[in-house]
């Protein structure tokens, strides 16, 4: 068969899958101004759910049929428990929710099913192949398309067609309005999000046997599906059609006719429709409408006679602390300094000019590769390798933000984590200088001036004295003019324009500080690790800085630090006794997004003077 | 029908609506006056539940609506044409109509000659030829006609009208006053706030005249017509 008929019908089958994931996101979004993260996990989920019910009834349309019941209803229960309460909040407090159960679900899959990969075998009715052209096509991926197809068209009469469609679109145009003519609308949201799921658990039993079933298949659909509705337009489902189409065809069509391209042509693709129409092909919503984050935690005052003296104690104590603790214990404190520079540099952005960035983790790696690429194939001194990975951090930065600085919200959100997809498909493919997906490491650890590295106690006094200069050169700059304009962009980005500031340029001066910090961060990591691999890239890796910040209190400085502490602690200590930390953190954090806003040491500190009083 | 008595009202912080009291009864029509920025469309948002009243009540035919959700209280047969009108620009006219329409809160309030499509098509013409037009193609008194005649389908027994003649040119102001007359004869009570002076003393009963949150003035329209100060001060007439 010909080639190109192949890969036209293998394209279509890839932007069917996409479909029924982007649909849903699509959909979501138009009316709930949520981006769901966790709409990946429901595909899984879905997918092992129907596994589970094609072994017991060895029937695949069962599996087909009643997969997506259980986990719509699952879904709701998510939307109605844990998203209702955040409708006041603002939209970025139910994405990081979302987030939170990316957490949850994959640990549940890993749980139940276990982490090999599974198959799922084709129904009997659907196993041959056929006859087209000259050659021959399998049965099954007829079906899929077929089947895309018509879910396609069917979901188009409901929503254009019925009275329930119809008030699904007057929800999405002005779901205010909607309200005061007597419509239910967390009904409808609750609805629309269980139609989303179930079209995603659908995609996941349908997608079982060409994909196989593994935890971390969620990924694998939702960034393609993320990029699908940023194309095709968010709230819009031709665009969701469209915008499948369109990606689906450039991925397949990519990987056979220029393979070495194949997985950045999807980024470019968005790329170029981003830069022409933001909004996409067919966007009835721009996604910037839901703005800045809103502030959380108020600028801290000038530090007090009494915080001076506890803060001087708690550096006493870190440096001391060695003394005390053994070996293991000190490196994974050094890891805990690594990272809370890393967070804090993630809260200049996310806490203080309220940029929710998703790809954060992106030059934090640009910071270790360089260092270990530079030191494992060209002999180059590794603290030089900081040195030039802080420069590539902070010129990677100030590209990156270039393109995303105009955008806010969850529309920036979206951006960055489509870029540092990018730099995670680089990584992964250029396999001759990065080490592809195997990662890459140093022989051995340099000297910091005359001691050497290879001494946990010289990494623990590095790194700790590290963490201390940029707390202190932060706090400083957060306190200087620059900071206070950064603060004010967050609180209300209208009047610093009205007032005369550059909010665009200073934003990009900040994303360029806060990218250039973590690229410090990711080569003090490189020594401290001697081994980089792209899963330290990866957009999952993005939001557990995130998760960080969120954790200890955007806007703090000092809270993502001990978010910082409190996340690496969680992970080794619970993965020590228990394989279930993804379960704990997700946990955590869904109770912490829930109930501690302001994070913990948002709600400490602004607890702190009731107790005064 | 509605009574909204020592209404407070925040966005946030500030303090928009100071111990407002009004109260529309059954069949009539009830104007509320002001300057921009009077606090005249948070009233209307306030009643709606969109805005919760920090204290003081909002009762509906005696019984107290202002903790319910805006929904639940649209439902209790109160129809809303909001100042920007509110179309849905992706739905056509006729969808605008039918989407949310209902036979009517309670049998009793149920109006003898209920509002369906053929019946509005009637009293707007120009809706039956716009039909299938998408909301955001039609003109400003188009979308006004639409608006009302949307909220009609309702089949409210109290109707919400937060300026109705703004923007529009004055024989489009002309027949919104037909409109109100005919509305007026069928019973239907109506909360209108305008800053046209011609519709209100056209249509309604009593006004209310609303400064800086406060209720400065109440009376009926033989009273506001003689009021100078009135007029002069917080209407600038
Ligand atoms: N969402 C809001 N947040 C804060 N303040 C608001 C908001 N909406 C309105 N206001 C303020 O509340 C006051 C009353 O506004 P309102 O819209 O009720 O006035 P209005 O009488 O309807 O005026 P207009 O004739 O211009 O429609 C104004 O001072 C306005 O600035
Ligand atoms: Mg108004």
């Amino acid at each position: 068969m010909d080639l190109f008929l192949v890969q036209l019908l293998n394209g279509l089958v890839y932007a069917m899958l996409l479909f029924l994931m982007a649909a849903g996101l699509s959909l979501i979004f138009g009316l709930m101004n949520v981006v769901s993260l966790a709409h990946g996990s429901f595909f899984m989920l879905g997918a092992y759910i129907g596994l589970s019910i094609y072994q017991i009834t060895n029937n695949f349309w069962l599996a087909l049929v009643l997969a997506p019941i259980p986990t719509a209803a699952l879904g709701m229960v998510v939307e109605i428990l844990f998203l209702r309460p955040l409708y006041r909040r603002g939209h970025l407090d139910q994405v990081l929710m979302t987030f939170g159960f990316t957490f949850v679900f994959f640990d549940l899959v890993r749980s139940i099913w276990g982490s090999n990969i599974r198959n799922m075998a084709v129904p009997e009715a659907l196993a041959g192949a056929v006859q087209i052209g000259a050659g021959i096509y399998p049965v099954y991926r007829l079906f899929l398309i077929a089947i895309g197809l018509a879910l396609a068209l069917i979901l188009w009469l409901c929503i254009e067609r019925t009275r329930i469609g119809a008030m699904v679109r007057a929800g999405v145009d002005d779901s205010a309005m909607a309200s005061g003519l007597g419509a239910n609308v967390p009904l409808l949201f609750t609805g629309v999000f269980g139609v989303g799921v179930a079209l995603a658990a659908l995609g996941g039993v349908a997608a079982g046997p060409i994909m196989g079933l593994y935890p971390g298949m969620d990924s694998e659909v939702m960034i393609p599906a993320f990029i699908v509705i940023v194309v095709g337009g968010m709230g819009s489902l031709r665009g969701a059609f469209v915008g499948s189409v369109l990606i689906g065809m450039a991925d397949t069509f990519g990987k056979t006719y220029v393979p070495s391209m194949a997985l950045f042509l999807i980024y470019l693709v968005m790329a170029v429709v981003l830069l022409t129409r933001p909004q996409g092909f067919f966007g009835i919503k721009h996604m910037g409408s839901s703005g800045n984050i809103p502030p959380r935690n108020a600028v801290a005052t000038a530090p007090t006679t009494r915080s001076r003296i506890i803060g001087a104690m708690v550096v006493a104590a870190m440096a001391i602390a060695p003394l005390f603790v053994n070996n293991h214990q000190l490196t994974l404190v050094s890891e805990i300094f690594i990272f809370a520079i890393l967070a804090m540099s993630l809260d200049i952005l996310l806490g203080f000019t309220g940029l929710p960035s998703m790809g954060h983790a992106a030059f934090f790696g640009l910071g270790a590769y360089a260092v270990i690429v530079l030191a494992s194939l060209f002999n180059v001194d590794p603290w030089i390798g900081v040195a030039i990975g802080v420069l590539l951090a902070a010129a990677g930065s100030a590209f990156v933000g270039y393109f995303c600085v105009s955008a806010t919200g969850i529309t920036f959100l979206m951006l960055t984590l489509a870029f540092s997809q990018l730099a995670y498909s680089v990584v992964v493919k250029w396999r001759d200088v990065t080490g592809g997906s195997d990662g890459i490491g140093i022989p051995e650890k340099p000297a910091f001036f005359i001691w050497s590295l290879e001494s946990r106690m010289v990494m623990y006094y590095m790194t700790f004295g590290f963490f201390i200069l940029c707390y202190l050169g932060l706090r400083r700059m957060i306190a200087s003019p620059l900071g206070h304009v950064l603060v004010g962009i967050r609180e209300n980005e209208g009047r610093m324009l009205a007032i005369g500031h550059n909010v665009q340029g200073y934003k990009l001066l900040a994303f360029i500080i806060s990218g250039t910090i973590a690229g410090f961060a990711g080569g003090l990591y490189a020594l401290f690790n001697g081994f980089i691999s792209p899963d330290a890239i990866h957009w999952s890796a993005s939001g557990d800085i995130l998760i960080m910040v969120m954790l200890g209190g955007g806007g703090t400085l000092i809270g993502p630090a001990i978010g910082a502490a409190i996340f690496l602690l969680m992970k080794n200590l619970v993965s020590s006794y228990s394989d279930h930390w993804m379960l704990i953190i997700g946990c955590v954090f869904i109770g912490c997004v829930l109930f501690f806003p302001e994070g913990l040491w948002g709600t400490f500190r602004r607890l702190k003077p009731v107790r005064a009083s | 029908m509605i009574e909204l008595s020592d209404i407070n009202s925040y966005y946030g912080e500030s303090h928009i609506l100071h111990g407002v009291s009004l109260a529309v009864q059954d069949g009539e029509i009830v104007c509320l006056l002001g300057r921009n920025g009077a606090g005249k469309t948070t009233a209307i948002l306030t009643i709606m539940g969109y805005l919760k009243p920090r204290n003081g009540a909002v009762c509906y035919n005696g019984r107290d609506i202002s903790g319910l959700p805006t929904h639940a209280i649209a439902r209790l047969g109160i129809g809303l044409v909001p100042q920007e009108r509110g179309i849905f620009p992706s739905l056509t006219v006729r969808e605008n109509l039918t989407v949310f329409a209902r036979p009517g809160a309670r049998d009793s309030s149920r109006p003898k000659d209920p509002w369906t499509l053929e019946r509005i098509y009637r009293l707007f013409p120009r809706l039956k030829e716009r039909e299938s037009n998408l909301g955001f193609q039609l003109s400003g008194g188009e979308q006004q006609m639409l608006s009302i005649a949307r909220a009609l389908m309702l089949n409210p027994a109290l109707l919400l009208l937060d300026e109705p003649s703004e923007g529009l040119a004055p024989t489009i102001v002309d027949e919104i006053i037909q409109i109100l007359e005919g509305l007026k004869k069928e019973g239907l009570a109506v909360l209108l706030v305008e800053q046209n002076l011609r519709v209100a003393l056209a249509v309604a009963d009593r006004h209310h005249v609303l400064n800086k949150g406060e209720i400065c003035f109440s009376g009926s329209s033989s009273d506001l017509k003689d009021n100078d100060f009135v007029l002069r001060t917080y209407l600038s007439v």
